[in-house]
C-alpha cells in the first residue's frame, strides 16, 4: 500500500472520529437531569418572564433534537427547527455559541484560555517526558539492582497519589515561598514585559511540578520495560562483544527501537493529561480551560462544555494522526503493511 | 493601636483643641449646637446632616464625650453604633468637626490594598444580567436605599422617603451632587431614567421587582423622586434597595433587551457607589479603585482585589500565607486551623440560610396518605434532633431554627414560635395516642389503614447532606417511622422535588433581606411551570395572607401578617425548618481594623467605609 494511501485513509477516519464527537457532545449533555435555567437562577427576584426570556435568548424553548408533534403535520422544515440542527449549523458557521452564565461569546472564552492551558500541559509533559525517559533508561540498564526497585517504588507512588491531593500538600509546604494559586499577581498585564512573564513564571512552577510528577512514572515504566526487552536481544549482544560503550550501546542501538511505544503512550496520555489539567487547574485556580469546564458542570453551562469538548476531542484525534504520520516516518514496516 | 488608646488620645487632643479653638478669634463656618437623639436616628445620619459627610460622625463623638467631662447632663458615647433616645449630643462646629476627622483617620502612606479572596468574582461585568455576587456589586452601584445589619433600611441614594396615606405615592428626596464615576451627574431625573430604563429594556435578576407594580416613575424637581403604584406595594423600600442605579451615559443608547445582554466592555461597571472598576479578568481577579468623590467620602481602602479561587483550601492557604487579607466563604474545617493561627481572626456571621426537611404536602403527590396527618407530622419533628445536626454535620456552626424566616431578618422573624424539642419519647406517646401502633413487631409502626409508616427520605450527594440524612433516620427510627434514604445529585432531587414525587426531601433555601420570597415558596401558584414551591403546600387562608401582607406599607401591619403566615407553616409542617446556617469570614487582623460585619456580609458597603489598614 502506498504511503499516501495509508495517510488518506488515517485523516478520513480521523474526520469520521470527529464527527461523532460532535454529535455525541452534543447529547452527551443534556442527558443530565435538571434544567440549565434553573441550575442557573440563584436569586429568586427572577421572575417567570425572565426565565423565558432567557430560554429564548439562549434557544432552550425549543424541542432538543427533533419537534415530533410538527413532524405529525408534515411541517418537516418546522420540525427540524430544534436545538440540535441550530447547533450544528452553527458550528458549521465556526460559531460555538454563547456561554449561559459569562454571557460571552465561546470561541472568546476557548481562545483566552487555550494558551493557558497548553503552557501548563507542555511544561508539565516536558518535564515527565524527560525524566521519565532517563529514569526509565537507568532503571533498565541496572535491572534488578537497588537503584531500579527504588525508583519504581518511587514510580508507583507517586502514580497512586490522586493529582489534587498532591497539589494540595505542595501548597501547604510552599506556602509563603511560592504563590498558592493564580496566574499572575492581579493587575501585571503582557504589556508590563519581564515581570509578567516572570510573574507567570512563579505561578507556573508548582501547578508544573504536581502535573511533571504526576505522569513521570508512566512514561518511566514503559521506557523501562521497552528498553529491558530491546536489551535483551541479540544485536544488542552483538554491539557489546564489538566493544562499544554502554552509552553508544544504548544511544545508537536500544533507544531508536524503545521509542516507539513511547512515542504511541505521549501520544495517548495527551488525553489523559487534559483530565489531570483540570485537577491541577482548580487546586491552583489557573485559569485555564479545565477550570472552564469545571465551573460549566456545576452551572449546565452546555455550550461552554460542548466548545470544551470539541477542542479536547480535535487536539486528541489530532495527536494521533500526528502520531500515525511519526510511525510512518520512524518504522518502515508501517509503510510496508 | 486598640481602638480604646486611639479613643483616649482622640479625647485629649479634642480637648486642647477646644480650648485653642476658644482662644482662636476665627468664628466657625457653622455653630455648635446640642442635639436631643429621637428614636431612629443614628450617628451616620446626623454627621451627614449636620457636618456634611457620614465618616465625620467621630467628632460627634469626640465632641459630646468631651463636653460629658464638664457637663454630665451630655451623653458618654461608648458605642458610635449605639445611641439612645433622649440623649443629649453635642455637634461641634464645621471648623472643629474637620479636625476631629483629621485626628481620628490615620493617614497612611502610600496607597491602601486590600486583597480579598474568592470562591466567585462577577459572573460578568454587566450588571443588568449578573445573577450573583451581589455583595460586590454594591460596593460599584448604590441604590435609592440601602441596608445595614438586621434588615433594617437606611438611606442611600435616597437622603430620606416617605409615602403617601393611601400608600400609592412615593416620595424619595436625592442626594444632591452625587456623580457616577465617569463624572455624570446623578439627580432625581437621572435615577428616573434609570429606573425606568430597567424596567423597559428588562433586567434578569430584579424583574421580579417590577411586575405590575409601579405606575409612573418621575422626578419632580432635582431633588425630588415620586413613584406612584397602582395599588399599595408592602415593600417598596426592598424594591428599591435591589434597584441599582445605572448611568444615562452608558446605556443611553440602548433600548432592548438583547443589545443590553450582549454589551460586557468594562465602562459596563459604571456606578455611583464608593467604589470603581479599574480591571476585570474573568475567573482571575476584579480591581476595584476608592471613588475620590464618593457622597459618604472616600473610603481608607484605596485599591481593592478580589482574586478568584477555585477551592476553598487554597483560598484558605493564601490567607495564612499572607497573599490575601481577608476571605469570604469560609468553610467549617478550616475555622480551628484559622483561628489557631496567629494575627487571623475569624467572623461568625449569621446568615438567612435556611435548612429544611420538605413533607411532601401536594394534594396528587406520591407521599403516602399518613404523610398528611398532623400529628404524624408533629411527631416527625419530635423525633429531629437539630443540635445533632448541627454538631456533627455543620461542625458546630449554625443555630436551630424554628420558622423560615431567620433572625438575622430582624422583626421579620416570628420570636414567638416555640421550638419542638428533640423529645422522641414525646414523639412515641402522641402516636401511641393516635392508635399507630407497631402491630407485626418489625419495628414500624403501621397507620390507621394498616400500611407501614415508612418514608422515602431524599437529599443531596454531599457530604454533608449524607450526615444530616443519617441522623433524621437515626431519629425517626426511635419513633418507630421506617426510612428509605435517597441520596442523589442536585439535578434529580430538583426533577423530583418540582415533580412531587417524594415523601420528605431535605434541603437549603438563601433567603434575602425581605421576607417576601420565604412566602413564596409556599403558595399554590408556584407549583406549576417554573415556579418556586417544590414542598406542594396550597391554602387558600395563606394566599389570602399573602396578598394582605403585599399591600401592607406600614411595617407593624405587616410584620403581624407575615408573623401569622410563619405561624400557618409551622403549624401544617410543609416545612420542618431544622436549622439557620451561618457564613464564616475571616480577615488579616494585622492588617486591617474596623470592620463592621452586616447580616450576611464582612464585607459590605457600609463595613468597607470605616475598615482602616494598621500601619
Amino acid at each position: 500500500m502506498q504511503r499516501s494511501d495509508y495517510l488518506i485513509r488515517k485523516a478520513f477516519w480521523a474526520l469520521i472520529t470527529l464527527v461523532v464527537v460532535i454529535v455525541f457532545n452534543f447529547f452527551l449533555f443534556r442527558i443530565l437531569p435538571g434544567d440549565p435555567v434553573r441550575a442557573l437562577i440563584q436569586s429568586a427576584r427572577m421572575d417567570r418572564e425572565a426565565q423565558e426570556r432567557i430560554r429564548t435568548q439562549f434557544g432552550l424553548d425549543k424541542p432538543i433534537w427533533l419537534d415530533v408533534e410538527r413532524l405529525r403535520q408534515g411541517d418537516i422544515k418546522g420540525a427540524l427547527d430544534t436545538q440540535f440542527t441550530a447547533y450544528v449549523s452553527n458550528l458549521l458557521r465556526g460559531n460555538l455559541g454563547v456561554s449561559f452564565t459569562k454571557k460571552m461569546p465561546v470561541s472568546k472564552l476557548l481562545a483566552e484560555r487555550v494558551w493557558r492551558t497548553v503552557v501548563l500541559l507542555a511544561l508539565g509533559e516536558v518535564i515527565s517526558i524527560v525524566l521519565g525517559i532517563i529514569l526509565g533508561i537507568v532503571a533498565s540498564w541496572r535491572r534488578g539492582s537497588k537503584l531500579d526497585t527504588g525508583i519504581m517504588m518511587w514510580g508507583l507512588f507517586t502514580w497512586s497519589i490522586p493529582t489534587f491531593f498532591f497539589g494540595i500538600i505542595l501548597v501547604i509546604l510552599a506556602r509563603g515561598h511560592l504563590p498558592t494559586g493564580m496566574m499572575v499577581t492581579p493587575g501585571l498585564k503582557p504589556e508590563d514585559g519581564l515581570t509578567y512573564w516572570l510573574d507567570v513564571g512563579k505561578h507556573l512552577i508548582l501547578p508544573t511540578i504536581t502535573l511533571g510528577i504526576g505522569y513521570v512514572s508512566m512514561y518511566m515504566m514503559v521506557m523501562r520495560s521497552s528498553v529491558v526487552e530491546v536489551l535483551s536481544e541479540d544485536y544488542i549482544l552483538t554491539a557489546k562483544a564489538k566493544g562499544l560503550s554502554t552509552f553508544r550501546i544504548l544511544r545508537d542501538h536500544a533507544l531508536k527501537n524503545a521509542m516507539l511505544p513511547m512515542i504511541t503512550n505521549i501520544m495517548l496520555t495527551l488525553g489523559y493529561t487534559v483530565g489531570g489539567a483540570i485537577q491541577v487547574e482548580t487546586v491552583f485556580s489557573w485559569p485555564g480551560i479545565g477550570r472552564l469546564i469545571y465551573d460549566a458542570v456545576g452551572k449546565q453551562d452546555f455550550p461552554v462544555l460542548q466548545g470544551a469538548f470539541l477542542l479536547i476531542a480535535a487536539s486528541v484525534i489530532g495527536a494521533n494522526f500526528l502520531a500515525d504520520l511519526l510511525y510512518s516516518v520512524l518504522d518502515p514496516r508501517v509503510k510496508a503493511e | 493601636m486598640t481602638r480604646k488608646t486611639l479613643t483616649n488620645l482622640v479625647l485629649a487632643l479634642a480637648m486642647l483643641l477646644t480650648m485653642l479653638g476658644a482662644a482662636s478669634a476665627a468664628p466657625p463656618a457653622q455653630e455648635e449646637m446640642t442635639y436631643t437623639v429621637k428614636l431612629g436616628d443614628n450617628l451616620w445620619t446626623l454627621a451627614e446632616k449636620y457636618l456634611g459627610s457620614g465618616p465625620a460622625y467621630w467628632a460627634i463623638v469626640g465632641a459630646t464625650n468631651t463636653r460629658h467631662g464638664t457637663d454630665p447632663t451630655f451623653a458618654r458615647i461608648e458605642n458610635p453604633d449605639l445611641i439612645h433616645p433622649g440623649w443629649k449630643l453635642l455637634i461641634p462646629s464645621a471648623e472643629e468637626a474637620a479636625r476631629y476627622a483629621a485626628l481620628a483617620k490615620p493617614v497612611p502612606t502610600g496607597l491602601v490594598t486590600m486583597r480579598v479572596g474568592t470562591t466567585y468574582i462577577l459572573d460578568t461585568i454587566n450588571v443588568n444580567v449578573s445573577w450573583t455576587s451581589w455583595s460586590i456589586w454594591r460596593l460599584i452601584y448604590d441604590a435609592l436605599i440601602e441596608t445595614s445589619a438586621l434588615g433594617v433600611y437606611r438611606p442611600g441614594l435616597a437622603e430620606s422617603w416617605s409615602v403617601s396615606d393611601d400608600g400609592l405615592t412615593w416620595t424619595f428626596k436625592i442626594r444632591k451632587g452625587v456623580t457616577f464615576h465617569d463624572g455624570t451627574p446623578c439627580t432625581a431625573e437621572d435615577v428616573a431614567w434609570s429606573l425606568n430604563w430597567m424596567k423597559t429594556v428588562g433586567n434578569d435578576s430584579l424583574s421580579y421587582l417590577w411586575d405590575d407594580e409601579t405606575e409612573e416613575i418621575v422626578a419632580l424637581d432635582d431633588t425630588t423622586l415620586q413613584i406612584k403604584t397602582p395599588f399599595p406595594v408592602g415593600n417598596m423600600e426592598y424594591r428599591m434597595f435591589w434597584a441599582f442605579i445605572v448611568p444615562k451615559s452608558v446605556w443611553g443608547g440602548i433600548d432592548n433587551y438583547d443589545d443590553m445582554a450582549a454589551y460586557t466592555e468594562l465602562d459596563a461597571a459604571t456606578g455611583t457607589g464608593p467604589f470603581k472598576v479599574v480591571d476585570y479578568a474573568p475567573d482571575e481577579y476584579l480591581i476595584l479603585e476608592a471613588n475620590e468623590n464618593y457622597w459618604g467620602g472616600k473610603p481608607a481602602i484605596d485599591r481593592l482585589i478580589f482574586q478568584q479561587y477555585a477551592t476553598e483550601d487554597a483560598m484558605v492557604q493564601a490567607l495564612l500565607a499572607g497573599e490575601i487579607d481577608v476571605i469570604e466563604g469560609v468553610p467549617a474545617t478550616a475555622v480551628q486551623t484559622l483561628q489557631e493561627a496567629e494575627n487571623i481572626h475569624v467572623e461568625i456571621l449569621q446568615g438567612h440560610a435556611v435548612d429544611e426537611l420538605s413533607i411532601n404536602s401536594h394534594e396528587n403527590g406520591t407521599q403516602p396518605p399518613s404523610l398528611n396527618d398532623p400529628i404524624v407530622r408533629l411527631a416527625i419533628e419530635y423525633a429531629i434532633d437539630r443540635q445533632k445536626i448541627i454538631d456533627v454535620a455543620y461542625m458546630g456552626f449554625g443555630t436551630p431554627a424554628t420558622t423560615m424566616i431567620a433572625p438575622s431578618l430582624g422583626d421579620w422573624h416570628n420570636s414567638e414560635i416555640e421550638a419542638i424539642p428533640f423529645d422522641p419519647d414525646e414523639g412515641n406517646r402522641i402516636l401511641d395516642e393516635a392508635g399507630y401502633l407497631d402491630t407485626d413487631g418489625d419495628g414500624i409502626r403501621e397507620w390507621s389503614d394498616g400500611s407501614p409508616m415508612k418514608y422515602r427520605l431524599m437529599g443531596g450527594d454531599t457530604a454533608t447532606d449524607a450526615r444530616v440524612l443519617e441522623i433524621i433516620a437515626d431519629g425517626l427510627a426511635q419513633i418507630g417511622i421506617g426510612t428509605e434514604i435517597n441520596a442523589v445529585d442536585f439535578e434529580t432531587q430538583s426533577a423530583k422535588a418540582y415533580e412531587f414525587d417524594f415523601d420528605l426531601n431535605y434541603w437549603w433555601w438563601g433567603m434575602d433581606i425581605d421576607p417576601d420570597f420565604a412566602m413564596v415558596i409556599f403558595k399554590c401558584e408556584e407549583r406549576e411551570g417554573w415556579g418556586w414551591n417544590p414542598n406542594g403546600y396550597c391554602n387558600p387562608e395563606f394566599e389570602e395572607l399573602y396578598k394582605q401582607q403585599a399591600r401592607a406599607v406600614d411595617h407593624e401591619e405587616r410584620r403581624k401578617i407575615i408573623w401569622k403566615m410563619q405561624e400557618m407553616i409551622y403549624n401544617d409542617r410543609p416545612w420542618i425548618v431544622l436549622l439557620y446556617r451561618v457564613n464564616i469570614a475571616a480577615y488579616r487582623s494585622d492588617r486591617f481594623t474596623g470592620f463592621r460585619p452586616e447580616a450576611k456580609y464582612l464585607l459590605g458597603k457600609w463595613s468597607l467605609m470605616h475598615v482602616e489598614p494598621l500601619v
